[in-house]
C-alpha cells in the first residue's frame, strides 16, 4: 500500500526549489536574506557570519580545519545546503582546490543588517492616531479562534458554526489529500494524512496549509516569487502593531484577505483607511519547524486507568480526541474521554499510527503532569504500542509455491539458492516443497532453467 | 513528527551575558591600539550579528567599570529594533558617569582593576533568573570581554563565581584585550569549558568575535575551538591578596596564606600544634606545594 505522508516541509524547502535567477532575485530583498539566514542550521550559520566580512573565495580547507571528527557529516549538510540556496557558490580549480564564494547580495545585505541594526518593513501606525488596538492577547486569542475555526472547516465538521469567508474551491485544495470523499450521499471521511495533519503542532499545520496556498496561487498565475517574499516580510512585522493597508500592492492586498481568514493577520477599519495587524501565526513563519515557542500550553492529563481528562472549551481539541478515544462527557471546560480498544483500535485503522497518538499526548500534556516524567503513564504507552502490534499479528508477503522437484539434489540446490537471495519462506523436505518470496522469482526461474539443462 | 522532549528551544537558541570592560585607566593606557569607539563598533556589530542569527537569541550587556557595574543592555526589553545602539551607548554613557562619580571617592581596590566580579556575579544572578523562569530558557553563556590586569583582591569572589557559573553548567569565554593574559579568565574559561583567546591583531576584533565567540553551545561539539596555550593556575593569598606560587593551605577550609599563621582567619581553625610538641624541627619545613585549582 503507497503511503501518503505528510511532510511538513519547512517553508525553506521551498524557497530551495526555486529557479536560480528567482533566487537570486529573492535576495536583494533584506528581510528575505535575514529570514533565511535564520533557517539555516546552526553550522552554516556560523559559516556565514565568519564569511560575512570576506572579500573574495575562501578554500574548503579552511572551513574543515575547523571541524571535528565528529561533525563532519554537520559539515557537510551546512555546506550543502548554503550551496543549495545559492549563499555559497562552490568553484573546484585546476588544482582541484574547492573554494567558495559568498552570494554578494546576500553578504551586502546581512552586512548592512549588522551594521545598522536591521529596520522595520514598514512604518506602523503613528501613536498619536487613537484607535483601540487589540491587545496581545486579544489578538493571540483571535489567531488561535480564527485557525480552529478554519480546521473545524477543513475536517468538515458539523461542530463548526460560524461560516469562513474562504472560498469554497480553496478550501477543496486544503482540503484535497487531507479528506476523502468515494461517493457523493456519503460524507467526506479523513485519510490518513489527513490525521496526521490533525495531531501536528499549529506550526506544522500552518506550513502545510501555507505550502498548498502557494501552489494553488501558482496555479493561478500569481509569481511564487513575489508571495514567498511577501509572506516572508510579513513575518518580520511586529506582532500587534497596526499597518497601513495602503502601503500595499492590489496582489498583496488580496493575499492579506486570505491570511486573514486563516488568522495570520487581522484587519481593522479605521475611519479613513483600514489597517492590517499581524498575529502570532504571521511572525512565526519564517520561524524554522523546530522552533517550538509558538507551541501553547498542554491540556490533557492521562491517568494510568486510562482516562483522559482535557481542561479545553475547545471543539477542535475535542474533535481531536475524539479521533483515538471515547468521549464520556463534557463539562464546559473540560473534556473527560477514556482511551478503550475499542477507539484505538478504529484509530489504528484508519492509519494513525501508535507513536503518533503517543507524541501528542506528550506534547499536549497538562502543565501539572508535564513536569514529570513519563508525562504520560507507561502503562498507557505500553498498551497503545501492544494495541497497535495486535492488529499486525498477520504479515503478508507476496510469495510463489513450488513442488514436484525431479530429485532431492534439485531440490537441496534450489532451497541453497534461495537462502542465499534470502528469499526462503518455509520447505518441506520430505514432501520436496517450498515457499519463496515474490521478488526472487525471476532469479529461481533463472537457476531453475539452468538446472534442467 | 517531531519527536517530543522537555526541552523546547532548538539547541542553538542563546542567551549571551556579555561583560565589557569600560576601566578609564585601561582604555587610556591602549589609545594607541584600539580605541574605545573602534572597539564598542565591533561590539555593536557582533551584537547585532548574534541577535540576527536567531530570532528567540538574547544578548545582556553588562558594563564593568572600575568601581561598579551595571546593565546597560537588555534585548528582551521590548524597544525599536533600529535604536538599539543607540539605547545602549545612552545607558553606557549613564554608566561611565556614574562611574566615574563614584571614583572620586574611595576607590575599592587600588589603581587600573575593574570590578570583573562584580559583573561576573550580576550576570549570574541574571542567568540564574532565566533558569528559574521555567522549563522554556535559551542556553545561557558568558562572554567577557576584558583588557585590565587582574585584580588580585577579587581572587575570592571571582573564584566563586566561576564555580557556580560551573554548578549550573555556564561556560564563560574570555577574549583578552589588554597586553597581558588575564590568570582569573584563563582558569575560568579553563573550569567552565568556555574559550579562551586574546586576539594577536585588535584591528580585526570582529572577526575574532564572529568566528570564535559566536559559535553558539550546540555547534561547538563538531568544532575545533582555540584552546589555551597553558593555563595560569597561580592563587591569591587570603591575608594580603598577593599572588603566589607557593604558600600555605588550610587543611580544614583550604584558605591561602603566603606565610605561616598561628590561626585560620576564615574558619578559625588554630595551626602549629606539632611545631608546638617538637621545638626541634625547623619552624618552616616544608611549605605545601600549592593544588593546580581545576575541580
Amino acid at each position: 500500500m503507497p503511503q501518503v505522508k505528510i511532510v511538513a516541509r519547512n517553508f525553506m524547502d521551498m524557497v530551495a526549489s526555486l529557479p536560480a535567477f528567482k533566487l537570486d532575485k529573492l535576495y536583494e530583498n533584506s528581510f528575505i536574506c535575514e529570514a533565511i539566514l535564520r533557517s539555516l542550521p546552526p553550522l552554516a550559520k556560523k559559516y556565514v557570519l565568519q564569511m560575512l566580512y570576506i572579500e573574495g573565495p575562501v578554500s574548503a580547507k579552511w572551513l574543515e580545519e575547523w571541524v571535528l571528527p565528529d561533525g563532519v557529516s554537520k559539515h557537510k549538510v551546512a555546506v550543502d545546503r548554503l550551496i543549495q540556496l545559492r549563499i555559497l557558490t562552490e568553484t573546484i580549480e585546476r588544482k582541484k582546490e574547492t573554494t567558495y564564494l559568498l552570494n554578494p547580495t546576500f553578504q551586502s545585505n546581512l552586512q548592512k543588517h549588522i551594521v545598522h541594526g536591521g529596520v522595520l518593513p514598514r512604518e506602523p501606525m503613528a501613536s498619536n492616531i487613537t484607535v483601540r488596538l487589540p491587545t496581545l492577547e486579544d489578538l493571540d486569542a483571535y489567531a488561535v479562534q480564527q485557525w480552529e475555526y478554519f480546521l473545524l472547516h477543513l475536517i468538515n465538521s458539523t461542530e463548526a458554526e460560524k461560516s469562513t469567508n474562504i472560498s469554497s474551491s480553496m478550501m477543496r485544495i486544503f482540503q484535497r489529500g487531507l479528506l476523502n470523499q468515494k461517493d457523493d450521499k456519503e460524507p467526506a471521511k479523513l485519510t490518513e494524512s489527513g490525521f496526521q495533519f490533525l495531531l501536528m503542532d499549529t506550526n506544522a499545520q500552518l506550513w502545510y496549509i501555507i505550502r498548498e496556498y502557494i501552489t494553488n496561487c501558482e496555479e493561478h498565475g500569481v509569481d511564487t516569487a513575489d508571495l514567498i517574499s511577501f509572506l516572508l516580510e510579513l513575518s518580520f512585522h511586529v506582532t500587534g502593531k497596526a499597518y497601513n493597508l495602503n502601503t500595499l500592492s492590489d496582489i498583496q492586498r488580496n493575499i492579506l484577505k486570505d491570511l486573514t481568514d486563516l488568522g495570520l493577520v487581522k484587519l481593522q477599519q479605521g475611519r479613513k483607511e483600514s489597517w492590517f495587524i499581524p498575529t502570532k501565526l504571521a511572525t512565526n513563519l519564517s520561524i524554522s519547524l523546530a522552533d517550538t515557542s509558538s507551541r501553547k500550553q498542554g491540556f490533557v492529563v492521562v491517568e494510568t486507568n486510562f482516562r483522559m481528562y482535557a481542561y479545553s472549551t475547545s471543539k477542535l481539541h475535542c474533535e481531536i480526541l475524539r479521533l483515538f478515544s471515547r468521549i464520556e462527557y463534557q463539562l464546559p471546560n473540560l473534556i473527560v474521554c477514556a482511551i478503550t480498544k475499542e477507539s484505538l483500535s478504529k484509530a489504528l485503522l484508519n492509519g494513525i499510527a501508535a507513536d503518533q497518538i503517543i507524541s501528542f499526548l506528550q506534547q499536549n500534556a497538562h502543565p501539572r503532569v508535564a513536569e514529570r516524567t513519563p508525562s504520560v503513564p507507561e502503562n498507557v504507552t505500553d498498551q497503545i504500542r501492544l494495541w497497535e502490534s495486535d492488529l499486525n499479528r498477520l504479515e503478508m508477503t507476496p510469495a510463489h509455491f513450488y513442488d514436484e522437484f525431479p530429485s532431492r539434489d534439485v531440490f537441496e540446490a534450489t532451497c541453497d539458492f534461495a537462502r542465499e537471495y534470502g528469499g526462503l519462506l518455509w520447505e518441506n523436505s520430505k514432501k520436496m516443497r517450498l515457499v519463496v518470496k515474490a521478488e526472487i522469482f525471476p532469479h529461481m526461474k533463472e537457476f531453475l532453467r539452468k538446472q534442467k539443462q | 513528527m517531531t519527536p517530543v522532549s522537555s526541552k523546547l528551544y532548538t539547541d542553538d537558541v542563546s542567551l549571551l551575558v556579555v561583560l565589557i570592560d569600560t576601566n578609564p585607566f585601561f582604555w587610556n593606557s591602549v589609545k594607541s591600539n584600539l580605541p574605545f569607539s573602534k572597539f564598542i563598533s565591533h561590539v555593536l556589530a557582533f551584537l547585532n550579528s548574534i541577535l540576527l542569527v536567531n530570532q528567540q537569541n538574547q544578548v545582556v550587556v553588562l558594563a564593568t567599570g572600575h568601581n561598579s557595574c551595571d546593565y546597560v543592555f537588555d534585548s528582551s526589553v521590548a524597544q525599536s529594533q533600529n535604536q538599539r545602539a543607540e539605547h545602549l551607548l545612552q545607558k553606557l554613557e549613564e554608566f561611565v558617569d556614574k562611574d566615574e562619580s563614584l571614583c572620586r571617592e574611595e576607590s575599592v581596590d587600588g589603581q587600573g582593576f575593574s570590578l570583573l566580579s562584580g559583573s561576573l556575579s550580576m550576570a549570574l544572578c541574571y542567568i540564574q533568573r532565566v533558569f528559574r523562569s521555567g522549563p522554556l530558557h535559551p542556553h545561557p553563556r558568558i562572554l567577557c570581554l576584558h583588557g585590565s590586569p587582574d585584580g588580585p583582591g577579587q581572587y575570592v569572589a571571582i573564584m566563586n563565581s566561576i564555580f557556580s557559573a560551573q554548578r549550573s553548567m555556564v561556560p564563560i569565554d574570555a577574549c583578552v584585550i589588554g597586553t597581558q593574559h588575564s590568570a582569573f579568565l584563563q582558569q575560568a574559561s579553563y573550569i567552565t569549558g568556555g574559550v579562551y583567546l586574546k586576539p594577536q591583531l585588535l584591528d580585526g576584533l570582529f572577526q575574532y568575535l564572529s568566528t570564535v565567540f559566536a559559535t553558539d553551545l550546540h555547534s561547538r561539539a563538531f568544532l575545533q575551538l582555540p584552546k589555551p596555550a597553558g593555563v595560569d593556575f597561580r592563587a591569591s593569598c587570603f591575608c594580603h591578596k598577593n599572588t603566589i606560587d607557593m604558600g600555605y593551605i588550610c587543611s580544614v577550609c583550604l584558605s591561602i596564606f603566603c606565610k605561616h599563621q598561628k590561626k585560620c582567619s576564615t574558619c578559625g581553625s588554630v595551626f602549629g600544634q606539632a611545631q608546638a610538641q617538637d621545638s626541634s624541627t625547623p619552624p618552616n619545613p616544608n611549605p605545601k606545594r600549592k593544588t593546580p585549582m581545576d575541580a
